[in-house]
């Protein structure tokens, strides 16, 4: 009786401390601690948060600075640009007042137009990804999960789209919106320009995404566990949103982080080719495009977007490949 | 894991590149004038040498031209501009470009030699002479050459210049010269005779015989030799006339047939074997082929024509002017000075109101002061690219020209906000919104931001409407267009302040140069009486009194910057010269050195 009962806890304890930790992982749980371990992957999100939060805060950044990115500061101040419009001091006029220096000609700040820049770039390239995505996974499962017919059909669809010109049509058609849309007695409103970019990146974006799902869902859906779901009577919807859709999230999101700086460079692609957004709404492509006409005297106006857009994308692409790597990590180099 | 390791060290790698690379070197004021080259210096208008034009004999109306020096015949010469012609109907033809074009193409009654630089004769081209008056300036008659003939073969009468000016009283023909017309009908010529199509003629033109063509004007004219000249006034064959189509396909009477023209992208021109040298005093014709390029910006061409490279030897440019991103590097580089033309522009330029718009004064008054002519200079590459005039008439071209300075242009050329915001207060809409129309090219739209930042300084909201380059003068020239602000370019069409003035302020019409709808009974009835004067001097100083007079009663427009033409050519082009009048780099003397 005079026996203390440690045993009672011996007994307990040992099979708690010796048992090897078999915590029930979800794979979103199993990807972000391989993702963690991925120091490129962790880089390259560090570097692609930082450029959303300049994008997000644009506005705070002009209020912390002083500047604003549409006063022709160049021009109201005389010193800064010489007779021909090209800044006096050198590196393109970059100074403490100026940080990434002056705009030839215009005289406007580059770092805030670079700021506003990104920010309008990052927001039509953000719309249209999600717009793609949105429909690239609704056309690409219901062709793949009903076939037949309706297969046959948005195949033959995506067919068309993938083997259509964009480029071309949106160069020939921008003009032709604003015709229809615009009164000759307005502006064109910025809106106007940007909704028009995003309907377009969209409406040839969304075809590859598609097929790709397409093909997948069509694997899957002769597989044992969508059969057994059949079998106990799930409806088509229960179906793709619970048995299909959770194992395509792995190329889904592969996909759109591959499709963001896409959408930012054809983003600026267009605006190089003057179909984009229009003075005086600060533009990434638009940048280059005056950065590749004054280089010969001012190389620094090119280094600064461009620069910028090359990390950019490099950095996305390689989040994309880290959180590829994470999701699949049998396909490991 | 490798791989990828490696890429993260090229972005780091890049990105040190990119931080070393920038340290480029400041751009320190205007370069200094490159030494040996005399008109080179930063002030070009110093330089300038207004033309001189006297009236030849018919000696000097018999051809050939007269060859300039080192003068090689044949090969291809390539020309590249911007915009490709939007039309190639003689009776359409009032830009400089296109009339530049239609030397190589259509011939007129008479023409300028050119004797010496800045020298020029007007000569008889189709005619033997540059015409006899009679009836003190009333009757102009004319007598064509022997050997003149249409591409086909086919000689040139009396009859086809007759049907050539009576055509452009037709309704399809909404471009060109008016003169003519008005001196043989009316002011609104287009009511008094509506063309030769449904078989009523025209009797104040006679064609007694195959080769004698008499004009009858109303009241006297004793420059209408000059008249004929234009480019406007270019024969049509009446036999193959086309009406609307002619645009598109014009007959050759000038020493080049078009082979081949794609629309906006090139045209290609072969010898016309039926033109002879020894009937043209104008034409030297030197090259066998001619292509003409179009489609790139300014800057595309002038990076073309400075590195030289193969083809682009034998290329110039009729109106590409170097860009205000290359004109340090160009009037810096010594190497380029043998192929810089330069020369500053005859033309008056003008960012018109629309009054039908824009009623009120004040507020026309307020965008004057406010308006930001050293800017807009900057943008087009400074003192050496463009001057800031304050009169309508150009100080280049005007014979007793007198300054005067009514908005302190001079004083305070980034514009006076304050005066401006003044004088808005005073008129009927303190916050007025104006839409402002401009040629979208790279140039203008950045000239239009600082314009639209100037003005909405002041209060004014700038709405801007691009407009296609192309078809940009006939945007403008409709008379119920829907701006209130845009610009145009109007030239002396021969050497007297009679060709400005009461063109500008003229007659209103779809196409007509009076883009600001200016309809002043006194102004016109002034205008009237000095036309009319028979003293030169008189008139010029008439002519200056009376543009102040305008700017100050009616302000129907806002004077824009004077450009300055600096143009490069390819280095095997031989007889390259900007024309002082037309301010094109005219084709006559082209010729390909070997």
């Amino acid at each position: 009786m005079t026996i203390p009962a440690p045993a009672a806890s011996t007994t307990v304890e040992p099979p708690a401390v010796k048992t090897p930790e078999t915590v029930g992982r979800s794979p979103g749980q199993l990807m972000w601690l391989r993702f963690r371990r991925d120091p490129t992957g962790i880089a390259s999100a560090g570097v692609v948060i930082f450029f959303f939060l300049v994008a997000i805060l644009a506005p705070v950044i002009s209020w912390l600075y002083g500047k604003d990115p549409y006063t022709l500061y160049g021009q109201d101040t005389p010193g800064l640009l010489n007779d021909f419009g090209y800044p006096v001091l050198p590196n393109g006029g970059m100074s403490s007042d100026f940080w990434f220096g002056v705009e030839p000609n215009l005289g406007r700040d580059v770092f805030m137009q670079l700021v506003y820049g990104i920010r309008t770039s990052l927001l039509i390239a953000m719309v249209a990804t999600i717009l793609i995505s949105v429909i690239g996974i609704v056309m690409g499962i219901v062709a793949g999960y009903a076939g037949g017919r309706t297969d046959y059909f948005i195949g033959r669809l995506i067919d068309l789209v993938l083997s259509f010109p964009s480029t071309l049509f949106i160069i020939a058609f921008m003009p032709v919106v604003e015709n229809l849309f615009v009164d000759p007695s307005e502006e064109t409103p910025v809106w106007l320009r940007a909704v028009t970019l995003i309907t377009l990146l969209t409406a040839f974006g969304w075809a590859g995404i598609a097929r790709l799902l397409r093909g997948q869902v069509l694997s899957m859906r002769e597989r044992e566990f969508v059969e057994a779901a059949k079998v106990t009577g799930a409806s088509p919807a229960r179906i793709i949103f619970k048995e299909l859709l959770p194992n395509l999230w792995t190329p889904i999101l592969i996909q759109s982080t591959l499709l963001l700086p896409a959408m930012v460079t054809a983003e600026a692609a267009l605006s190089f080719l003057g179909v984009g957004m229009i003075e005086p709404i600060p533009d990434w492509g638009r940048m280059f495009l005056r950065g590749t006409q004054v280089y010969q005297n001012d190389i620094t106006f090119l280094i600064f977007p461009g620069a910028a857009l090359l990390i950019f994308v490099i950095a996305f692409n390689l989040l994309g490949d880290s959180v590829r790597d994470a999701f699949d990590p049998k396909l490991k180099r | 894991m490798k791989v990828r390791t490696r890429s993260a060290m090229a972005v780091l790698a890049i990105g040190a590149l990119a931080l070393t690379s920038a340290c480029a070197e400041g751009n320190q004021g205007a370069p200094a004038a490159p030494s040996g080259s005399a008109g080179a210096s930063a002030p070009a208008v110093e330089a300038y040498k207004a033309p001189t034009i006297t009236v030849g004999t018919a000696e000097d109306s018999k051809g050939p031209a007269i060859e300039p020096e080192g003068v090689v015949k044949g090969g291809t010469v390539t020309m590249i501009d911007r915009d490709d012609f939007s039309h190639m109907d003689p009776g359409q033809l009032y830009v400089n470009t296109e009339t530049n074009f239609s030397l190589l193409i259509a011939r007129t009654l008479t023409g300028y030699k050119r004797t010496a630089k800045s020298e020029y004769k007007l000569v008889g081209d189709l005619a033997t002479d540059t015409g006899t008056p009679s009836d003190g300036g009333k009757t102009w008659t004319f007598t064509l050459k022997d050997g003149v003939k249409w591409e086909d073969g086919t000689p040139i009468t009396s009859e086809d210049v007759k049907w050539s000016m009576e055509r452009t009283f037709a309704s399809f023909i909404t471009q060109g010269p008016t003169y003519i017309q008005q001196w043989l009908t009316d002011v609104d010529h287009k009511k008094a005779y509506q063309g030769p199509y449904d078989g009523k003629r025209l009797d104040a033109i006679e064609t007694p015989d195959e080769k004698t063509i008499v004009y009858k004007f109303k009241t006297p004219h004793a420059d209408a030799n000059y008249a004929f000249a234009m480019g406007g006034y270019g024969i049509v064959p009446k036999a193959k006339d086309t009406k609307e189509k002619y645009d598109k396909a014009p007959v050759s009477s000038g020493p080049y047939i078009i082979k081949n023209h794609v629309v906006d992208k090139s045209i290609d021109l072969e010898r016309n074997p039926n033109w002879d040298p020894a009937t043209d005093p104008i034409r030297g014709a030197y090259p066998d082929k001619w292509r003409l390029e179009f489609g790139q910006e300014a800057l595309q061409i002038t990076d073309r024509l400075m590195a030289d490279a193969g083809p682009d030897q034998t290329a110039f440019t009729f109106y590409a002017t170097v860009p205000p991103e290359r004109l340090q590097q160009v009037l810096g580089d010594p190497a380029l000075a043998p192929r810089l033309m330069k020369s500053p522009s005859p033309y008056g330029n003008y960012y018109y109101f629309n009054l039908d718009r824009m009623k009120d004064q004040k507020i026309r008054q307020a965008i004057n002061y406010a308006w930001p002519s050293k800017q807009i200079q900057q943008t087009m590459g400074g003192p050496a690219a463009a001057a800031l005039p304050t009169t309508i008439l150009n100080e280049n071209t005007t014979v007793g020209y007198q300054p005067y300075d009514l908005f302190n242009k001079t004083t305070k050329p980034e514009g006076d906000i304050e005066k401006a915001k003044q004088l808005l207060a005073e008129s009927s809409n303190p916050t007025p919104t104006i839409v402002y129309a401009y040629n979208q090219t790279p140039v203008q739209e950045q000239v239009t931001v600082v314009i639209k930042s100037a003005l909405e300084k002041a209060g004014i909201k700038v709405v801007a409407k691009p407009l296609d380059r192309k078809t940009y003068y006939d945007s403008i020239g409709l008379t119920k267009n829907e701006f209130d602000l845009y610009w145009g370019g109007w030239g002396a069409d021969w050497p007297s302040g009679s060709t400005v003035m009461p063109v500008i302020f003229g007659p209103i019409a779809d196409g007509a140069p009076n883009y600001s709808h200016l309809k002043d009974e006194a102004i016109t009835k002034k205008m009237d009486e000095i036309t009319a004067m028979t003293d030169i001097d008189a008139q010029n100083a008439a002519w200056m009194a009376l543009d102040k007079e305008i700017q100050e009663t009616i302000t129907p427009l806002v004077v824009a910057e004077n450009r300055i033409a600096n143009t490069l050519h390819g280095s095997k082009i031989g007889g390259a010269e900007i024309d002082p009048q037309s301010w094109v780099v005219q084709p006559n003397r082209i010729f390909v050195k070997q």
